[in-house]
């Protein structure tokens, strides 16, 4: 037996550790919203709801693939529990969290898709000491990384999670012009920054190409449990847009 | 490659008909860093159980006259969030004890105070004002946002800007609990992935949230919580204070687990509420 197989499968199986057994899907889906969702939902397959507390997972089959599809209400903490939640009950062999987002990248336009080269979850700072009276300026914080648990009880602090290359190839490779694919760092953080300098900071000091208000946390957890994930961000674009090229993706993803 | 592909199979095959849904417990006890369990895992004795869920430990024995799942949930939102979620699935507590260490956002506060959290919020959401480039970043101007959470039973989205308040039994009995290393006082307690050390910063978060101390989880959990209809409390030992120069002093997590401790003890037996739908 190889060690990362007998790894994977030890991970699957404590994961799904859910009384009625997991039941896995090709895909898990991942929005903010019900603009975003919609078109997704509209072309599912054989659909089924199940909802659990405050979160909600739509089941069915896409472009003839088993798909799960959440919401995450746009904020890390819903994005966690929500994705948490499908990864027990439905573990998938890709997550995709798709979106719209604003750009940190100066280079970016209205209307490009960025595909997640990797994430970063950007909301965590440092101050320097500071006494009363002296004001608190965002632009020297220092960053505070994201500590992962993992097997053995150990943090281990991360700037950055990986996204799939294979998916995010496939991803670059569905251009059709004149939109724009790109390749970038997509951040994620509970804020929406429209302080330039506080952006020029931000794209400098994360490497962020983007912002938005979850994409970053549902990878962090996917890679909690070592599940592969790719991210697919519009830039300042209807919701409608990232659900018609997430399908396009879903179609072309085997 | 078929050949792993059905070892794979095999042994998801095997591993799923040993699921078994565990045994409910009455509480849920968390601890973000090794320091603040491990008094708690002392008090489980011996005979505790321990279960692995993905990359999260859970200990599961008896503390007083409570059934307990000791919780190991690493540090900030996305540890937290993930392994209370599966916390709560896998043992179906009644209340959930969130502790650990924290820092002072009021004066009043030294090393090894308790803060009861008659409330526990997120404080890290906001939206900034539009600035032009050279009008630099100024945070004592952004706008919080607050916690949303969807509603199951309306399926509309409800902000919660207070936060989540404790549950009152459980402060009540708390609030008569020994902390045998400092005072204990209800406050409010707020959680984001910060350190805040501007002082400036630090009583803006004071005046505008009421804050006594932050730290990185419980008003995340309190959420979760709330979706769930579940108890909960909150408790905080000061463990850096940054009006008085005190700097992270990790070992203050001993107070809180002591005094968690202290409180399964002095906590009435719970009464198991009849299953209701989530």
């Amino acid at each position: 037996m190889r060690p990362r197989l007998l790894l994977a499968c030890l991970i699957v199986a404590s994961i799904a550790r859910a009384s009625s057994g997991p039941e896995p899907v090709d895909l898990l889906l991942v929005a903010a919203d019900d603009a975003t969702l919609q078109p997704i939902l509209q072309r599912l397959d054989s659909p089924r709801v199940k909802t659990t507390a405050a979160w909600t997972l739509w089941l069915g089959r896409l472009s003839n693939k088993s798909v799960a599809v959440t919401r995450t209400e746009g904020d890390p903490l819903n994005a966690v529990a929500a994705t948490t939640l499908a990864l027990r009950q439905h573990p998938p062999r890709l997550v995709i969290v798709f979106g719209t987002s604003r750009a940190h990248d100066p280079a970016l336009r209205s209307g490009d898709i960025v595909v997640s080269d990797a994430f970063c979850a950007f909301d965590g700072m440092i101050s320097p000491v500071a006494p009363l009276d002296a004001g608190s300026d965002a632009l020297t914080w220092r960053k505070l990384l994201h500590p992962v648990m993992t097997a053995g009880e150990d943090e281990t602090p991360m700037e950055t999670f990986p996204a799939d290359a294979s998916a995010a190839a496939l991803a670059l490779s569905l251009a059709s012009p004149p939109q724009r694919i790109v390749s970038g760092i997509l951040g994620s953080a509970p804020q929406i920054n429209r302080e330039a300098d506080r952006i020029a900071f931000l794209h400098s000091e994360w490497k962020t190409s983007t912002e938005d208000g979850e994409s970053a946390h549902v990878a962090g957890c996917a890679f909690l449990f070592r599940i592969p994930v790719i991210g697919l961000r519009v830039i300042d674009a209807a919701p409608a847009s990232a659900a018609e090229f997430t399908l396009r993706f879903v179609d072309a993803w085997k | 490659m078929i050949r792993h592909v059905l070892r794979l199979l095999s042994l998801l095959l095997l591993a799923c008909a040993a699921l078994r849904a565990a045994a409910p417990v009455d509480i849920l006890v968390q601890g973000a860093e090794k320091l603040e369990i491990h008094e708690i895992l002392d008090a489980l004795g011996p005979t505790a159980e321990k279960i692995t869920i993905g990359p999260f430990s859970f200990w599961r024995g008896q503390i007083g006259p409570h059934s307990v799942a000791v919780s190991l949930t690493g540090q900030g939102l996305l540890n937290c969030t993930t392994a209370t979620i599966l916390g709560i699935e896998e043992f179906r507590p009644q209340l959930i004890v969130n502790q650990g260490t924290s820092g002072a956002q009021a004066p009043y506060l030294s090393l090894h105070d308790i803060i009861v959290g008659r409330r526990t919020l997120d404080y890290g959401a906001f939206i900034t004002p539009v600035r032009a480039a050279g009008e630099g970043s100024h945070p004592l101007a952004w706008t919080p946002v607050a916690q949303q959470l969807r509603d199951s039973a309306t399926g509309q989205l409800v902000a919660y800007p207070s936060g989540f308040a404790g549950d009152a039994e459980a402060i009540a009995v708390a609030l008569r609990t020994r902390n045998p290393m400092g005072r204990v006082f209800p406050g409010v307690i707020g959680s984001a992935h910060e350190i805040n050390l501007e002082l400036d910063r630090v009583r803006w978060s004071n005046v505008t949230f009421g804050m006594d101390v932050e730290e990185m989880e419980s008003g995340h959990i309190a959420a979760l919580a709330h979706a769930y209809h579940i108890r909960y409390i909150a408790f905080r030992v000061v463990s850096d204070a940054p009006y008085e120069g005190i700097p992270f002093y990790a070992q203050a997590a001993r107070a809180t687990a002591l005094f968690t401790v202290n409180f399964l003890h002095n906590l009435p037996t719970l009464e198991r509420a009849a299953p209701s739908a989530p």
